[in-house]
């Protein structure tokens, strides 16, 4: 029963190589998420983040927000990990981030969404099996208000091997 | 005399205490364990399983799992903030991030930090520090390195408040 269900089963793939990015295209990406305090309390403490704005209310209060500030680099990681699965999850090495601007601060209950486009695509010299593509990433927020934009470049697999 | 919000933060790292050309190497490392790694990249919707699956990966080049670049960059950045934020009222950008070798399961992570320039901002209490942070791993490699903008209060308006 099992056997005849793993002969069956058909791979369903995720993500994309190479040859499916062209210049210009563009990704609304998928999910969207709300990030809540608990995320925030528990990024904020396991990256050792001492900036008390992230988690003493009070202090936040007192410098003119409404509560807790969510983590800046917790905003950039979710809306990048938001977009990996159309952009980077077929494997290659991140290899880094340019013009990453946080654009508004963000509080627990927000909701972030991302998008991208390509800007750059490369042939990799040292790796024939490889090629090098940068998206500019956007996240905004529930009232559609940019929060944070980033160039980021990764390795990306080619589903064949240049002839 | 610091009053309540002063005396729960640091009282050496206000905008006035940063001059270019400083250079600090912060106390505390980090060794990154597969908790932190995993933890963090499935809280983050990061869905590529070479940061989280352990089969996969071990029967690829790189035989185990590789840290997240982002949780990287964030620790990094983390060793670096008591020092450098404890007194900012935000983030403000990130240029120049990148990732110099791979980060695994047990690998301890320091953080060195160069203030490059100091600047006005658009409001008179705080003003704008640019630093430049590169992070070591127990060997002494770079593994990161990157540049980033803090809105950092003034002493002369937030120090006896």
């Amino acid at each position: 029963m099992t056997e005849d269900l793993t002969t069956r089963a058909r791979f369903w793939p995720k993500g994309h190589a190479y040859e499916d990015f062209e210049l210009g295209q563009a990704f609304k990406h998928h999910w969207g998420r709300t990030l809540n305090e608990g995320d925030n309390s528990l990024f904020s403490s396991l990256t050792l983040s001492y900036n008390p704005l992230y988690f003493n209310a009070e202090l936040a209060r007192d410098h003119g927000h409404p509560g807790i500030v969510l983590n800046a680099n917790l905003v950039f990681l979710t809306v990048f990990g938001l977009s990996v699965e159309d952009l980077s999850e077929a494997g290659g090495l991140f290899l880094g981030v340019d013009g990453l601007t946080f654009h508004r601060d963000c509080y627990p209950g927000d909701t972030l969404t991302a998008r991208s486009t390509v800007i750059d695509m490369r042939e990799s010299e040292s790796r024939p099996d490889q090629g090098i593509v940068t998206w500019h990433t956007e996240g905004h927020n529930q009232r559609g208000e940019l929060v944070v934009d980033f160039h980021r470049t990764n390795l990306i697999a080619r589903r064949r091997r240049p002839s | 005399m610091p009053g309540p919000l002063t005396s729960l933060t640091g009282a050496n790292n206000f905008f006035e205490d940063f001059k270019p050309g400083d250079a600090f190497r912060h106390a505390r490392g980090k060794t990154i364990t597969e908790m932190d790694n995993v933890l963090i990249t499935n809280l983050v919707m990061n869905t590529a399983q070479g940061h989280f699956n352990e089969d996969q990966m071990a029967k690829g080049p790189l035989k185990r799992r590789i840290v997240f670049g982002g949780i990287t960059a964030s620790m990094v950045i983390g060793l670096a903030m008591q020092d450098t934020a404890e007194n900012a009222l935000r983030e403000l950008r990130l240029d120049g991030i990148r990732f110099r070798s791979p980060v695994f399961h047990g690998d301890t992570l320091y953080a060195y930090t160069e203030v490059v320039e100091t600047s006005e901002s658009d409001r008179p209490d705080a003003g704008v520090v640019r630093f430049r942070h590169v992070g070591l791993n127990q060997d002494g490699k770079v593994v990161f390195e990157g540049v980033r903008d803090v809105l950092v209060k003034r002493r002369s308006h937030w120090g006896d408040r």
